[in-house]
């Protein structure tokens, strides 16, 4: 056995007792395919029976390992296949029940979240796709642990802005059910540009075509080691040594990810995925990202120099988790979720980040626009316009980016909801005067740009 | 015919009074209870050794033998390991016998101890101590047992398996 120095053994000690490192969740990945079927009831007996088949012993497994490890699981989830993809067999119109046999197994084998209800639509729509996007307002109101994403643009295929339109109606009335919970739904829906195949992150979870029979994928979390860590930097250092001490602390919490996530995988005699290295904030006091960013050195997260910031922090991230694992997939990157890190609300509060300005800082972080709450009687065509220029920037920028953004009913700019859990605080943020009535009707398709053309 | 799933729909239309299913056939929770609404068996072993039908061991899938892997490029020993290894950090008020208290419950489990750090400053202690535990012992047990030491106003013991510590500090 290699020794370790004091200081060695003392620093992880640190990180886990002190600055809230641990892994963010172990999602098992299970493949749906075979469960199409020409009868949607039967669909629904066989999502139900495969999902508690795979993942009956997932928590007790990622428990045990924790336990033994000593690194705290914080959540245990599962991603499937995106469904419109097996309920088109059944040609069925409504696709709810498929939700609900999801909703059913995640109860019973107990994990937090099950995510996949799902569709790709980036350069058009089947008739399945079309029977999901009408049935997920319904769908994520009467159930309380399905999340559901849908691709609307890649920098292959240029945005479709049919389906912009078409999202943005189900956002609107995903809230719009949900209004006795602060628009709670559409908190479990995103969209994607260059949409992550192996992403373990809700809402944004599920498996693409080319992922196993089965597979479990960990993200590793970790703003308070971050943060921990440059706070013991002097705030005269350059920033080349704010970048070390990034990639080094990026480094340590991703062979963390690799070693619970490759423990877990063993036990559960099912192929180990991927790391995802984000640093995923929460409400909890210093795990933040903001604060993180004003320790680089801005007054207030939304200052002049927050891009540039995020845009280190995030690219240091990837280098030290690239250097720590061969795995690294999903988002990987920093999260910038608004109402789920405790800096950023206060940030909103003070007034120093805008939208448009969450806007810019998109365009370097590692996802997108996320846990947004705007005001519930936005207009439709100025929600879409926000929604298509995210797509715009992951499609032009080879990126990933997403939506999750929540028009909260009956609240206007300033005023406050609370989601609760690790979902937060949203702060109502002012969209502005103007909308974009012309892009919404002249609708269709936003051709891919230049930089998809690389064959 | 080879089934991944039994369904209640497959049931109603196989009737009964036997439904023969395969090895690795899901039967279905609601095909479950159609067949015992009808009266009809669910069996699997085919007509040579008919048996009554267990849910199988989840089939993972033609990758699943990845999950046994050790990759060479992590900082793994070769071969498996014949037990393993503990990190104990224990930190609180100096008293005479702590260290006797806390070693003396390692060695009670049959470990030995590869490496013991201590220090003292101002009335109060930390030790951090590199324990072997051989594969007879089980790891979570002892780990509980250490863990429920001391207490409140006496000192806090912290237990990680030694692996954590070598992922994140050797490339």
């Amino acid at each position: 056995m290699p020794p370790f120095t004091d200081h060695e053994v003392l620093e992880l000690v640190r990180m886990v007792e002190l600055e809230t490192l641990d892994i963010r969740t172990t999602t098992l990945g299970i493949n749906l395919m075979d469960c199409a079927d020409p009868d949607l009831e039967s669909t629904c007996e066989k999502v139900y029976a495969k999902v508690v088949h795979h993942a009956s012993n997932l928590v007790a497994t990622a428990n045990e390992v924790a336990e033994e490890y000593g690194v705290p699981i914080v959540n245990k989830r599962i991603a499937v296949t995106p469904v419109s993809w097996i309920a088109g067999a059944s040609g069925a119109k409504d696709l709810v029940p498929l939700a609900k046999a999801m909703d059913a197994a995640a109860k019973e084998v107990g994990v937090d979240f099950i995510a996949g209800y799902s569709s790709y639509v980036h350069k058009g729509f089947t008739r399945a796709d079309q029977a999901l996007f009408d049935s997920i307002p319904e769908a994520l109101d009467v159930t309380d642990h399905v999340c559901s994403s849908v691709s609307l643009a890649s920098t292959k295929a240029g945005i479709n802005m049919d389906a912009v339109n078409r999202f943005t109606e189900v956002v609107m009335d995903t809230a719009n059910r949900t209004a006795d919970r602060g628009g709670l739904g559409a908190c479990k829906l995103v969209c994607f540009s260059n949409v992550v195949e192996d992403n373990p992150f809700v809402a944004g979870a599920h498996i693409g075509v080319g992922e196993p029979e089965t597979v479990l994928s960990v993200g590793v979390s970790g703003p308070g080691v971050v943060r921990g860590a440059l706070a013991r930097l002097s705030p005269d250092d350059d920033l080349r040594a704010v970048a070390e001490v990034i990639k080094a602390t990026a480094f340590k919490i991703t062979r963390m990810g690799e070693l619970v996530g490759r423990e877990t995988a063993k036990r559960l005699g099912t192929p180990f995925g991927i790391v995802d290295v984000s640093l995923a904030p929460t409400p909890a006091i210093g795990d933040s990202v903001a604060d993180i960013l004003e320790l680089i050195g801005v007054d207030s997260t939304g200052a002049p120099g927050t891009t540039a910031a995020l845009a280190l922090l995030t690219d240091a991230v990837k280098k030290g988790g690239l250097m720590a694992s061969s795995s690294v997939g999903g988002l990987s990157g920093a999260f910038i979720p608004v109402s789920e890190d405790q800096g950023m609300i206060e940030a909103v509060e003070r007034g120093s980040l805008s939208l448009a300005k969450l806007e810019a800082m998109t365009t370097v972080c590692s996802v997108g626009l996320d846990m947004v709450a705007v005001p519930g009687d936005i207009s439709r065509d100025t929600l879409m316009g926000i929604i298509a220029d995210e797509m715009a920037v992951g499609m032009v920028n080879t990126k990933t980016t997403a939506v999750r953004i929540i028009p909260v009913p009956g609240l206007g700019p300033g005023q406050k909801v609370e989601w609760g859990g690790l979902l937060g605080t949203g702060i109502v943020q002012d969209p502005g005067q103007f909308g974009c009535e012309g892009l919404w009707r002249r609708a269709g398709r936003i051709p891919a740009p230049l930089q998809g053309y690389r064959n | 015919m080879t089934r991944r799933f039994l369904t209640a729909e497959d049931v109603r239309r196989l009737g009964g009074p036997v439904i023969e299913v395969d090895e690795g056939t899901v039967v279905t929770p609601q095909a479950l209870e159609a067949a015992a609404a009808m009266g009809a068996q669910i069996q699997t072993g085919g007509a040579g050794a008919p048996r009554p039908y267990t849910p199988p061991a989840p089939d993972r899938g033609p990758d699943a033998g990845r999950a046994m892997e050790t990759l060479a490029h992590l900082p793994e020993p070769r071969g498996e390991l014949a037990g393993g290894g503990m990190i104990v950090t224990t930190i609180g008020k100096n008293r005479p016998g702590v260290l006797a208290e806390i070693t003396g419950f390692v060695a009670g489990h049959g470990c030995n101890i590869h490496k013991v750090s201590q220090e003292i400053v101002d009335g109060y202690f930390h030790l951090i101590l590199t324990v072997d535990v051989p594969s007879s012992v089980h790891f979570a047990d002892l780990k509980a047992g250490l863990e429920a030491m001391g207490g409140q106003d006496d000192f806090v013991v912290l237990a990680m398996h030694e692996r954590v510590f070598r992922f994140m500090h050797r490339i």
